[in-house]
């Protein structure tokens, strides 16, 4: 046959074996055949004349089923490699999208610089503290998005130094407007224990260094308030001993002094002690029915002799109605006394403190109003004068105090008797401090 | 310590009394002050030899009473013994920035405060 003459192509042997054995050769599926086929463009006129030939075909047939086979397994490798990479590469996204989550989700400002100190991640807070968009940061040199020089050059010695969490505390803003952060720095390390990137996370800490600085003045106040009625026991005791005391009246007057200033030392414990125990829940309380009128009737008769020193007048203008609330009585006389003592304290000479005492209807509520003619307190401290510890820097010159006075009365008036305190004031002419308590018939909290 | 005049300045009224007492009955003339204000008015007037002043006073607190007073011509070298109840109030740097020759805590002793005051006014008197 003179195809014999020939050598023929390799493809057309496929042809052949389409027509010999309709059966898969050596596992060659019929149908990857016909795929090499159309991809090769054999035609049909080839297939007669290669019939006769069926030794020589199936010989090459089986040399072409060999090639095709070691590609289809190059073709499978490739398509397994492809899958793994599919997966791998799906993993990677999973990851980076989840590492994301967990900065997005921090608090703090969180930013993530590479090795040339271009911006890689930046987390919401980030965005708002420093002035930009996220979404838009990514490779951009940091100097170009972060103003505050301070934190770019510590960066960036960071990555020179190769440090690990290295803690400054930085301070931003200007004027009254200034935030004091805690910021850690640390280096990002590549598998080559290279600095790949730094990270730098910003807690704000203004809040606790302000509470931290209250605390070490409440503590510097109350040392002063504790020694210092101590000091006249104790150099009045040494001067009794010592025989200092010419006579009886002398003595006397020594004894009386020792008296009243232990009281007072006893007095500034108790405070303390009082507040921390409402504060935790351990107060005992014991409430009854009792007036606000009497209480505040009686509260103005302790404070007039500290007044007279001063030349202050305090009038009472309570009236006598039905304003029984049910209340432990000696701790609403406490409030009633520290809002006059204060009112006197912060009233210069000659000035004037007048109680007034409501029954509202509408509210169902006994509303006792303590007005003075004093040295008034700034509208911007006004938020914060019941807080513990706190005192108004201007008028800390006016008088001492601890700072605690208040805090007790908001915790006695709010929390034991689910009141509300109140107040009002005007620098230069004066102050309303205020509460209210439920009426007997009302039993519901003011609180919110 | 005859004729020795000693500037006392407290705005507790107790301690101003006791001091002035322990003062008085070794020798010693003694003005007193209750607020940092009236104190640098009472030095002004009664140059005293030296000042016994507490840490913390309306008007002026001890330490602007002391600045006040050496920026006074005639008073740069007072000698001044500080009180306080606050521990740590005056540092080694502002005690010799201010010439402060003392600082006593509360509570003290009278009778240690009048030693600091006789060696404080010796030490001066011989320099």
């Amino acid at each position: 046959m003179f195809v014999k003459r020939y050598i023929l192509p390799i493809q057309l042997v496929l042809i052949c074996s389409l027509l010999i054995a309709a059966v898969p050769f050596g596992g060659t599926n019929l149908y990857e055949i016909l795929a090499c086929l159309a991809a090769l463009g054999v035609t049909g006129w080839m297939v007669w004349y290669l019939f006769m030939e069926g030794k020589a075909i199936s010989v090459q047939a089986e040399s072409l089923k060999n090639d095709y086979k070691n590609q289809r397994d190059k073709a499978s490798q490739c398509s397994k490699e492809t899958k793994d990479l599919r997966l791998q590469v799906q993993l990677l996204k999973r990851q980076k999208h989840n590492t994301e989550a967990i900065i997005y989700s921090i608090s703090d400002a969180v930013i993530v610089t590479d090795a040339n100190d271009r911006l890689l991640m930046a987390n919401e807070p980030a965005g708002e503290f420093f002035g930009f968009d996220v979404k838009e940061i990514v490779l951009k040199p940091l100097e170009e998005l972060v103003a505050k020089k301070e934190l770019v050059k510590l960066i960036a010695n960071s990555r020179t130094t190769r440090m690990r969490h290295v803690r400054h505390e930085l301070q931003f803003g200007t004027g009254n407007d200034i935030h004091t952060y805690d910021c850690i720095i640390s280096c990002i390390f590549d598998e080559d224990e290279q600095v790949c990137g730094v990270v730098a996370v910003l807690h704000d800490i203004t809040r606790e260094k302000e509470i931290s600085q209250m605390k070490n003045e409440f503590v510097s106040h109350v040392s002063h308030e504790l020694k210092t009625p101590l000091a006249s026991i104790t150099a009045y005791s040494e001067m009794l001993v010592d025989g200092e005391a010419a006579d009886d009246k002398t003595r006397k007057e020594f004894y009386a002094i020792i008296q009243s200033q232990a009281q007072r030392l006893n007095r500034l414990i108790e405070d303390i002690l009082n507040i921390s125990r409402i504060e935790s829940g351990l107060i005992k309380v014991k409430k009854e029915h009792v007036s606000t009128a009497l209480i505040v009737r009686d509260a103005v008769q302790m404070i007039k002799s500290y007044a007279a020193e001063k030349e202050i007048t305090v009038e009472d203008q309570t009236a006598i109605v039905f304003d029984q609330v049910n209340a432990d009585k000696d701790m609403v006389s406490q409030v009633v006394i520290n809002l006059l003592s204060n009112a006197v304290k912060y009233t210069p000479n000659g000035g004037k403190v007048t109680v007034n005492s409501e029954v509202d209807e509408s509210q169902q509520v006994v509303r006792v109003t303590i007005t003075d003619t004093g040295v008034g307190i700034p509208a911007e401290e006004l938020p914060r004068i019941f807080d513990k510890f706190y005192r108004v820097k201007a008028n800390n010159k006016c008088a001492k105090g601890t700072g605690l006075g208040l805090n007790l009365v908001k915790q006695i008036v709010e929390k034991v008797h689910q009141g509300r305190v109140f107040v009002t004031s005007e620098v230069g002419k004066g102050s309303s401090f205020g509460f209210e308590l439920p009426l007997i018939a009302a039993g519901k909290s003011l609180v919110k | 310590m005859e004729n020795k005049k000693v500037l006392v300045a407290d705005d507790e009224v107790h301690i101003v009394q006791v001091v002035a007492m322990k003062l008085r009955n070794n020798g010693f003339e003694v003005v007193t002050a209750d607020n940092g204000s009236d104190a640098y008015k009472i030095c002004c007037e009664e140059k005293p030899d030296i000042i016994v002043t507490d840490y913390q006073m309306p008007g002026l607190t001890g330490i602007e009473l002391i600045e006040k007073i050496r920026g006074t011509p005639g008073f740069e070298n007072v000698p001044v013994i500080m009180l306080t109840a606050r521990g740590f109030a005056v540092d080694d740097e502002q005690k010799e920035k201010l010439n402060i020759a003392e600082c006593l805590s509360k509570p003290f002793s009278p009778k240690e405060l009048l030693s600091h005051v006789e060696s404080v006014l010796q030490s001066s008197t011989v320099s």
